[in-house]
């Protein structure tokens, strides 16, 4: 395949990107803090315990997540069922909830049998990222020829025989893929094992931010992060070598099945167990905008809309509603910025011996520490000469640096099965190398970037470690305001940052619904 | 290759479609080492004729019969009924020899056996040496080729041909039909062949002793 | 080409609601505006650097900005550790101008990194008396204060026939067990004050007194609002009805209540073993605006705003003489023998508290 010129320079951008604003940032944290003596903290036990900790956590979780969210993918992505895509819209929106609310609907719902530790922490890992592993599997599950299958019964292979010798290997690498970001995430965690762990699920990401915020140790801080950084460098770069060994098989996502028989029941019947599960914390959250202790009430939803700025007046919470707008701009300007550059990035791999490590470098991001990250950011951007604050963009640019490692998670495997002699046909109809390459890749890369995007704007909608940094102090986004009303007393407080947690929950799945929608007119 | 002799297919007003009917109902018999060409204009239910018989959509009345049992509510992977699509959709992750050797992997035998036939069968297709070649580097005719060898490799009771030979050159056709209808005739298995060429019908039906065509 | 209009849109729409976004900011400031620091042109802006739980109402903030000709614009710190841990490892070129929110556990850090520049506000000598020599020789200035105490619910005590606890050494006694939840000190703020008030008390013998609360079935949860909305019996329906709060917690039951406000608050305040903290700002060592952030300082210690303090922070103002809304009057006492620590003790020990607390507590 002879690629367009301009590709082999496609992993500049996303260098750029990488150096301007996660390089730099970390290297003028580390200038301020690292002496000679930070070697010293290394010898200490501590962030070794806590990172053997999070190892078991992170692996059970990825267990969970992959059983619960390989049949999701298989139903959702595969087969043709009535309401589909909002069933999949639904299906994101865990992963984009503030964890803060995540914690208190599961303890509403599981508090009182399971208590806080392990199994909680489990479960509720598994709930927030079942989302990555359907979209990463489903994206390469669906091109997948479902033929193949159907050939493999036909010599002798039962079906699920038949998944397991042929499917399977093939989703070998989008599994892996998954499986590696969902343990990253689970090892990462901040806001899930602070609320519903104990002794047994802590995490180094909880050690930094306490190292930092409260001992304000910062040399120790930095051991722990470096500590962090190199086991999630470790699993990505595991990731990559398994994304290594595939086989360059299926061209196209392949046209809806239309299930019969069992297997439509089966179909249904996966997908109704998914909308429980994703809707059932959330109906608590349902519930608890609806209830005050002396029963139902409208007072929250009221104070939400009815009034212009909640605290009647004051500068903390501000208006829901410009930070609603707020939240939807800069969710839009993630997945857009995360989209280009993840996509550039992906397609670097194609065109480049060192794409695959190059690849890998952009997902460096997932292992560093907010806190690292956000104060690196305020060191780097945040002063003279070179103040970024005032753009509003410092927090999307955080964003779109956790979301880029998932749009090239998502991109990269699919764009690798797509058959490259398309673009010889191209060329042989006499397209010049840029347009024959994109009629061999566009179809594939248009269908992925608005999956991986969609994926890119739920992350923005509900993070909150990055935006509590970089966030003006009036201009919040929507965890921000949960976050801030969380932490004020009264039962009002409850009250409207559940209400304000519903509409969370009801802007991703129409933004991350609309998305999907206007990639599948391809 | 097949020790069992004496089994053939038979269909008793088979009705196939998938909501409904798409043809009148069906009443064959095609005796072992025979061949029933299936000739017709695209979209007349050809394709589905063949699915429902491997079981692959279910029948909509009527029964399927082979070599006395009938299997029209068994599965797909228990009727032994291989086949050969107008794609190879050959297993992207697997060389060429795993490829023929699924089969026979599926029946149990071990890896070494498994192989040593998937051998066997890639020489009698004329492929032998390319065993470990990766599926994504064959020519369209190998491919198919390989197809054929990895469904004659399971031993099926019945084989079925889906269009197999529209995508090759005319030489290549003739010569992938001869070996069909010697690869039939030596396993004493019945096959159906569906094709849109009323000439290639002709050449199957022809070929093999009580062969025969039915229009569509 | 399809795949233009996708991209048209997106971009057509991110562009709409950034102005959208832009103008419906309903606060006081125009900071997105004026971002230059340019003292020469125009009117001067402060950065004011200060943590989440920061409020004033918008129209003594823009009652300011008129009379001073100074625009105030807000910077978010996060909480008020991340707040103070960015201040030092900026120090001497600031992110912002002024600092508010340093509280008395992590002064003194700010202070040994030279986060400050030195300035005595004009109205200095109307501090309470208590808070009069709590300047660090005139390097920061005391805003507000407020007490970490324990908060109980007295309408499920009443239910249960139980009298509430009265002391620290009662909430060790077996006839409160299981009903305590503390906040861990290792991530939580209160958590960390009512350790501090504990190693304050028993000296020594803290961890003994841990120890019995541990066995007297002691609930840790990781952050104040955890323990306030999920363990805590009024909050969320818990089953604890003694919490590790604020003396202002009952006031704020009232302000924050559903329609119509309760008389009285069901929680109440247990004045013993509260611990006290001080919150205080200060001028960023580097700023280039060191004159208009002096005016602020002042602002902050004026009566306007002192008086805007407590129903927007939920916190006592440090100067004397304000008049509390009644809420805060009748329900949110003011303790005066809480515990304190120095601020230089809790910055060299902090850390092996912690330690000893996580090992004594099996964390």
């Amino acid at each position: 395949m002879t690629a367009p010129g301009w590709l082999r320079w496609a992993w500049l951008a996303p260098a750029i990107f990488i150096v301007a604003f996660l390089l730099v940032p970390l290297a003028s944290l580390l200038a301020r803090v690292v002496t000679p003596e930070t070697l010293d903290y290394v010898a200490d036990p501590l962030p070794w315990r806590v990172a053997g900790l999070a190892t078991a956590q992170a692996l059970t979780s990825t267990a969970l997540a992959l059983v619960v969210g390989l049949p999701m993918a298989n139903a959702l992505t595969r087969y043709r069922l009535l309401g589909r895509r909002w069933v999949l819209a639904l299906a994101t929106v865990p992963f984009v909830l503030p964890t803060v609310v995540v914690a208190l609907a599961f303890r509403a719902l599981l508090g009182s049998s399971l208590g806080t530790g392990f199994v909680i922490v489990v479960l509720a890992h598994a709930y927030l990222n079942m989302a990555v592993v359907i979209r990463i599997v489903g994206a390469r599950w669906s091109t997948i020829d479902p033929r193949i299958e159907t050939a493999a019964r036909t010599l002798g292979a039962n079906r699920w025989v038949a998944f397991r010798t042929v499917t399977l290997p093939s989703l070998g690498p989008a599994i892996a893929s998954a499986a590696a970001i969902v343990f990253v995430f689970s090892f990462t965690s901040l806001g899930i094992v602070l609320l519903l762990g104990d002794s047994s699920t802590r995490t180094l990401e909880a050690l930094v931010l306490r190292q930092t915020s409260i001992l304000l140790d910062f040399q120790g801080a930095a051991v722990s992060a470096a500590i962090q950084a190199v086991v999630v460098g470790s699993v990505l770069l595991w990731a990559a070598k398994q994304g290594a060994s595939v086989a360059s098989g299926g061209t196209r996502t392949f046209r809806l099945v239309q299930a019969r028989g069992a297997a439509r029941m089966a179909v249904a019947a996966v997908a109704m167990v998914a909308v429980l599960i994703v809707l059932a914390p959330v109906a608590s959250l349902v519930w608890a905008s609806v209830h005050s202790s002396s029963g139902w009430t409208a007072a929250w939803w009221s104070a939400l809309f009815g009034s212009t700025t909640i605290d009647a007046g004051s500068t903390r919470i501000g208006s829901p509603l410009a930070a609603m707008g707020r939240s939807i701009t800069f969710a839009l300007i993630t997945g857009l910025v995360a989209a280009v550059v993840g996509g550039l990035a992906a397609m670097s791999v194609l065109a480049h011996r060192l794409g695959r490590a190059f690849a890998l470098a952009t997902a460096l991001p997932l292992g560093i520490s907010a806190a690292t990250l956000g104060l690196g950011t305020l060191l780097a951007y945040g002063r003279a000469p070179l103040d970024l604050r005032a753009t509003g963009l410092l927090v999307p640019i955080a964003h779109a640096l956790i979301a880029v490692p998932l749009v090239v998670a998502v991109a990269t495997p699919t764009l690798r099965a797509t058959d490259s002699r398309l673009v010889t046909v191209a060329a042989t109809l006499g397209a010049r190398p840029s347009r024959a390459w994109w009629t061999g890749y566009g179809p594939t890369l248009r269908t992925v970037m608005i999956a991986a995007g969609g994926l890119a704007c739920a992350v923005s909608l509900g993070e909150f470690g990055a935006a509590s940094f970089l966030a003006r102090a009036d201009g919040p986004t929507v965890p921000l305001v949960i976050a801030r009303l969380l932490g004020r007393p009264g039962e009002a407080s409850f009250g409207v940052a559940a209400a304000m947690a519903v509409v969370l929950v009801i802007m991703t799945t129409t933004l991350v619904a609309a998305v999907d929608r206007g990639g599948r007119r391809a | 290759m097949n020790d069992d002799g004496g089994l053939n297919l038979a269909c008793d007003q088979l009705i196939v479609g998938y909501k409904t009917p798409l043809h009148e109902p069906f009443s064959f018999t095609v005796e072992p080492g025979s061949v029933l060409a299936v000739v017709g204009p695209s979209g007349c239910g050809k394709s589905t004729l063949l699915a429902t018989i491997a079981g692959i959509t279910p029948a909509l009345g009527g029964r399927v019969i082979i070599g006395g049992h009938e299997v029209t509510q068994s599965p797909t992977h228990e009727r032994r009924v291989a086949m050969v699509f107008q794609e190879p959709l050959l297993f992207p992750t697997m060389n060429v020899r795993d490829n023929v050797a699924y089969g026979p992997r599926r029946a149990g035998l071990p890896k070494g056996q498994a192989r040593e036939k998937a051998e066997e069968l890639l020489g009698w297709v004329d492929l032998a040496g390319l065993g470990d070649r990766p599926v994504d580097q064959l020519s369209g005719g190998q491919a198919q080729r390989v197809s054929l060898a990895r469904a004659l490799a399971a031993e099926p009771r019945v084989l079925l041909l889906d269009e197999p030979f529209s995508a090759l050159d005319a030489p290549l056709r003739t010569r992938l039909a001869l070996d069909v209808l010697e690869a039939v005739q030596r396993a004493g298995i019945p096959a159906v062949h569906v094709t849109h060429d009323p000439a290639e019908a002709d050449t199957m039906a022809h070929g093999s002793p009580s062969g025969s065509i039915l229009s569509m | 080409m399809k795949r233009i209009p996708v991209v048209t849109t997106a971009a057509l729409s991110v562009a709409a609601l950034v102005l959208t976004a832009c103008g419906s900011d309903s606060t006081s400031n125009s900071a997105d505006a004026t971002d230059s620091k340019d003292a020469a042109s125009g009117p001067r802006t402060v950065q004011l650097l200060t943590h989440d739980s920061f409020a004033l109402s918008e129209d003594v903030i823009a009652e300011f900005e008129e009379s001073s000709g100074i625009t105030l614009e807000l910077v978010s710190g996060g909480d008020a550790g991340s707040m103070v841990a960015g201040a030092i490892l900026a120090a001497g070129a600031p992110t912002a101008d002024v600092i508010f929110g340093v509280d008395n556990t992590l002064v003194t850090r700010a202070l040994e990194a030279e986060v400050f520049e030195p300035y005595t506000a004009a109205d200095a000598d109307a501090l309470r008396p208590a808070l009069a020599d709590q300047t660090f020789e005139g390097r920061v200035t005391p805003i507000d204060f407020g007490d970490v105490c324990i908060n109980i619910d007295d309408v499920w005590f009443e239910a249960a026939g139980i009298t509430p606890p009265t002391t620290l050494d009662d909430l060790a006694d077996p006839e409160y067990a299981d009903l305590l939840v503390v906040q861990d000190p290792g991530t939580s703020s209160p958590g960390l004050a009512f350790l501090l008030s504990t190693v304050s008390r028993y000296d020594e013998g803290w961890t003994d007194y841990w120890q019995r609360l541990l066995d007297n079935g002691v609930k840790i949860a990781g952050s104040w609002s955890d323990a306030y909305y999920g363990d805590f019996t009024f909050g969320g329906g818990g089953d604890r009805p003694i919490v590790v709060s604020y003396a202002t917690s009952p006031p704020a039951e009232i302000v924050y209540a559903e329609g119509e406000p309760p008389q009285a608050p069901s929680t109440s305040v247990m004045t013993d073993g509260c611990y006290r903290q001080i919150e205080y700002a200060g001028i960023l060592a580097g700023t280039d605006e060191p004159e208009a952030a002096q005016q602020v300082i002042d602002w902050l210690l004026s009566p306007e705003v002192q008086a805007d303090i407590p129903l927007n922070m939920f916190v006592f103002p440090a100067r004397d003489g304000i008049a509390l809304p009644e809420v805060f009057e009748e329900f949110a006492p003011q303790v005066d023998n809480a515990e304190q620590l120095p601020s230089d003790f809790i910055a060299q020990n902090v850390n092996d508290l912690l330690a000893e607390w996580g090992s004594v507590m099996g964390r």
